[in-house]
């Protein structure tokens, strides 16, 4: 397999401060990765590495085969990038900075950056100091979309947008996912990765807890299950992988581990179901699940 | 309501000012004490009264302000006359940076409306603000009256009484206040930090510019009154001590506070009263290269302080009709155009005598005295070109501050392609500022001479242009410093303080070991106008030319090495 992201190993320290901790990515190529992890867990580290803006203090980064800190430039040319605290030059306007960002970039596409512009609703002649933060967001994103990349990497793109102007954004990344271009998306909202990643990576404090797809994070937890019975359950709290078991006036709620599913609806059965609803975790339980790790 | 939690958010104010306004408080006013003693034993009495013949000058005091009471001169008096128009621009300079920054900069950073969500009322910030500034001011004020009536008291016959030392701090701080209020106000018409900064500059010029006709000439003295830049002067501290104009400028500040509080109130927040015209939907073709786009983000830069040194240059030629009067009737001129030649002009002797005397000397020494006034005052001009020069390097540094340097480093762009754009604009700036001085004063000098031929065009430029390596040295210790040291790349204005302290005080003390000198690369630039005979040395100016490109060779090599804009603890 071909890899459009390969990250080994990873360290970075900042004087003392150890912001990465062995970081390994696999990003194979078309592939849409989702990486997340709470605030200051080391995403934007990550992506900075990548981006050759920070070097790695032991092992490396990849991107196209190519390290991330010798070849920027090299690498540059076929990527595009969204970062999460999108400055821009106060006394440029909006349009300025997005045919700056295509030009350096090399390929331009007037009629596609005019359509962007006019799918993110942007206001392309005001100065950017007047931008607020979701507008600064649209330009980065226009500026992104509107050059040819293989690899589009954003840093949590859209927690500045409404919720229509996510839905432009989710198109263009379809769009680019269907053109066979991989995307490292950084997010904090689920529905998004959900829709949008066939990958996830979790990060908390500085290493990589949990990769894998969506369906092979889920085995890892524990779907929610809603059960009522003709005869009142006994003996579930005995079970091994069951969890939290709440009695309701209509039956039991409890979570159950993936694997031991097959051995508590065979022990429920002996009480005569009337009704079973087991709902698979959403991520964004899954990621509770990760981030709680911290609080215990 | 519209006041709630304001002294909390002065207190607030205070503290996070407190380092900041503490150094301009003790620089400035620690200069003007310090400057006491300093001029009172550079200036023994019986020389006093030349300066206070030049001071007199229409030429100096459109610069400088009125000079009071020259035929009584005490000590006080002449200190007075020399350094109050200069201080008070400066105190006005330090509350326009610290308005600015406590008000439309916060806004624009978005931490204004974090605090406006606070139980804060709407003239919550504006009044603390400027309660902040009344502080600031007083602290000034007490300090520099203190101080001076300190050295008035240890010094002999200075004339320099409590009172009047208690005014001159409060002249500087009421000029002071003005200017806070002023830009208050301007705080509340324009949208962002930068252009409320630039109306308060604008105003603080057009203000210095409409004193001088006024100081000049009795009949339009009200010029001066009615400029919060002249006012001040007329409290006379140490000559009649009026303090009626520090009534008139509190009354001032109060008027123009009391509008900005109604224009706060009635406008939005991140919005100015004077809206922001649209811009360019397209980008020009300048911005498709880094360096276009460097040159596009310092453009009104570069062209501001082109402008400023050509008028400054023009106003330092416009001295050159009268210079013979003038630096005959001045010692301190005198001495240095004299000196070298080892002729001095007896005291006592009329003007006309002394004139010719100097003239003679001059001109047997094969140069014109327009030549060696404007090579003197290019000792100063060449010091100060480096300000402008060294901000563009630091230019760079500032985008990365911002996370703006990171956007464009992400495309393919490599770190030299980037930086060079900031250090290219740095040294041709180096060149310019001095060439546009040096047209400046030409062009100031034609206008009043009797015979131009005396300061032809091309001369103003070799005395300008000769400091220009020595200007590309500090640019390079600049870009060394951003390259290797980006934290603490600030320091370049302490080696610029080295070097302007040992351009005055290295060679003439003899406090400092001598090789201390030779760190400033201003020890190496040969004295112009040449003497008959004498030919260019081009040996310093290639070595100057070869350290500079060394020094920046170093610093991109660093600068490639490092991390962009890293978070370090």
């Amino acid at each position: 397999m071909r890899y459009s992201v390969e990250v080994t190993n990873l360290d970075k320290f900042f004087g003392r401060f150890q912001a990465l901790k062995d970081v390994n990515l696999q990003i194979a190529e078309g592939e849409v990765f989702a990486y997340i992890g709470p605030n200051g867990a080391g995403k934007s580290t990550t992506i900075r590495v990548m981006l050759g803006i920070l070097q790695a203090t032991r092992g490396s980064a990849k991107i196209f085969g190519k390290d991330a800190w010798k070849d920027a430039v090299e690498i540059h040319k076929r990527i595009a990038y969204v970062p999460g605290d999108v400055n821009l030059w106060p006394n440029l306007t909006g349009g300025e900075v997005i045919d700056l960002f295509v030009n350096l970039r090399g390929k331009y596409d007037k009629t596609l950056r005019d359509r962007l512009i006019r799918d993110f609703n942007l206001d392309p002649t005001k100065k950017c100091r007047t931008y607020s933060k979701g507008n600064r967001q649209k330009v980065a994103l226009v500026a992104a979309f509107a050059g040819e990349a293989d690899l589009y990497i954003l840093d949590e793109p859209t927690s500045g947008l409404d919720p229509l102007m996510e839905q432009v954004f989710q198109a263009c990344v379809l769009e680019q996912k269907a053109k066979g271009k991989g995307v490292f998306l950084s997010s904090h909202i689920m529905s998004e990765v959900e829709r949008l990643c066939d990958r996830v990576g979790i990060i908390r404090e500085g290493e990589v807890v949990q990769t894998g797809t969506l369906d092979e994070l889920r085995h890892l937890t524990r779907y929610a299950m809603t059960v009522t019975t003709e005869n009142t359950i006994e003996g579930l709290e005995k079970l091994d992988g069951v969890y939290d078991i709440v009695k309701e006036s209509y039956g039991l709620h409890f979570y159950v581990d993936t694997g031991k599913m097959g051995a508590v609806i065979n022990h429920v059965n002996g009480f005569g179901i009337k009704k079973l609803e087991s709902v698979p975790p959403s991520l964004e339980e899954l990621f509770m699940q990760h981030y709680q790790k911290e609080a215990v | 309501m519209n006041f709630a939690n304001t002294a909390l958010l002065t207190r607030f104010m205070l503290r996070r000012e407190r380092v900041n306004t503490l150094l301009w408080i003790l620089l400035l006013g620690g200069i003007v004490i310090l400057l006491v003693p300093g001029m009172y034993y550079a200036l023994p009495p019986d020389e006093r009264f030349a300066i206070v013949d030049a001071l007199s000058m229409p030429a100096m005091v459109s610069i400088i302000g009125p000079a009071f009471a020259v035929e009584t001169q005490t000590y006080g008096a002449l200190y007075t006359n020399f350094m109050m128009l200069f201080t008070a621009l400066t105190a006005a300079l330090m509350n326009i940076f610290l308005v600015v920054r406590l008000t439309r900069t916060d806004e624009e950073k978005g931490r204004y409306e974090v605090l406006r969500s606070l139980p804060v009322g709407r003239l919550s910030n504006l009044s603390a603000a400027m309660i902040t500034a009344v502080i600031v001011n007083a602290l000034l004020a007490l300090f520099v009256g203190l101080g001076m009536y300190a050295f008035g008291v240890a010094l002999e016959d200075t004339g320099m009484c409590f009172n009047g030392s208690m005014l001159w701090g409060a002249t500087l701080a009421v000029t002071g206040l003005v200017f806070a209020a002023f830009t208050a106000l301007f705080a509340q018409l324009t949208a962002s930090a930068r252009t409320a900064m630039g109306y308060s500059f604008l105003a603080l010029g057009v203000f210095f510019m409409m004193r001088a006709p006024g100081d000049m000439n009795p009949d339009l003295v009200l010029l001066s009154y009615l400029s919060p830049m002249g006012l001040p002067l007329y409290t006379e501290a140490y000559i009649s001590n009026h303090w009626w104009p520090i009534l008139v400028m509190l009354g001032t500040t109060a008027a123009v506070t009391v509008l900005a509080f109604k224009l706060t109130s009635i406008r939005d927040i991140d919005q100015g009263l004077i809206p922001a015209k649209p811009g360019r939907a397209y980008a020009s073709s300048l911005l498709k290269t880094p360096v276009g786009l460097a040159y596009k983000l310092s453009r009104t830069a570069i062209i501001v302080w082109l402008i400023c040194l050509f008028i400054l240059g023009a106003s330092y030629g416009a001295v050159l009709g009268t210079l013979d009067e003038f630096i005959a009737s001045n010692d301190m001129y005198q001495q240095l155009i004299l000196g070298p030649f080892g002729i001095t002009i007896p005291e006592g002797l009329p003007l006309e005598e002394a004139v010719a005397i100097l003239r003679e000397t001059v001109a047997l020494a094969g140069f014109t005295l327009p030549q060696l006034f404007s090579a003197m005052i290019n000792l100063i001009m060449g010091m100060f070109a480096t300000v402008p020069a060294v901000l563009f390097v630091l230019k760079a540094r500032s985008e990365e501050n911002d996370i703006r340097a990171e956007l464009v480093l992400a495309t393919p762009v490599s770190r030299y392609r980037y930086f060079i754009g900031y250090v290219v604009i740095a040294f041709v700036m180096a060149a310019l500022v001095q060439a546009a001085s040096a047209i400046g004063m030409y062009s100031g000098g034609i206008s009043v001479m009797e015979d131009p031929a005396d300061f032809p065009l091309g001369f103003a430029m070799q005395v300008a242009l000769i400091y220009v390596p020595a200007i590309w040295v500090k640019v390079g210790v600049a870009v060394l410093l951003v390259g290797a040291w980006p934290k603490k790349a600030g320091l370049i204005w302490a080696y610029f303080g080295y070097t302007f302290l040992f351009l005055f005080l290295g060679q003439g003390f003899g406090i400092f070991p001598e090789w201390m000198m030779y760190l400033s690369p201003y020890a190496f630039v040969q004295q112009l106008p040449l003497a008959p005979g004498e030919s260019l040395n081009l040996l310093p100016i290639i070595i100057k030319i070869v350290l500079a490109a060394a020094l920046t060779v170093a610093g991109f090599w660093f600068y490639r090495k490092r991390d962009i804009n890293a978070i370090t603890n």
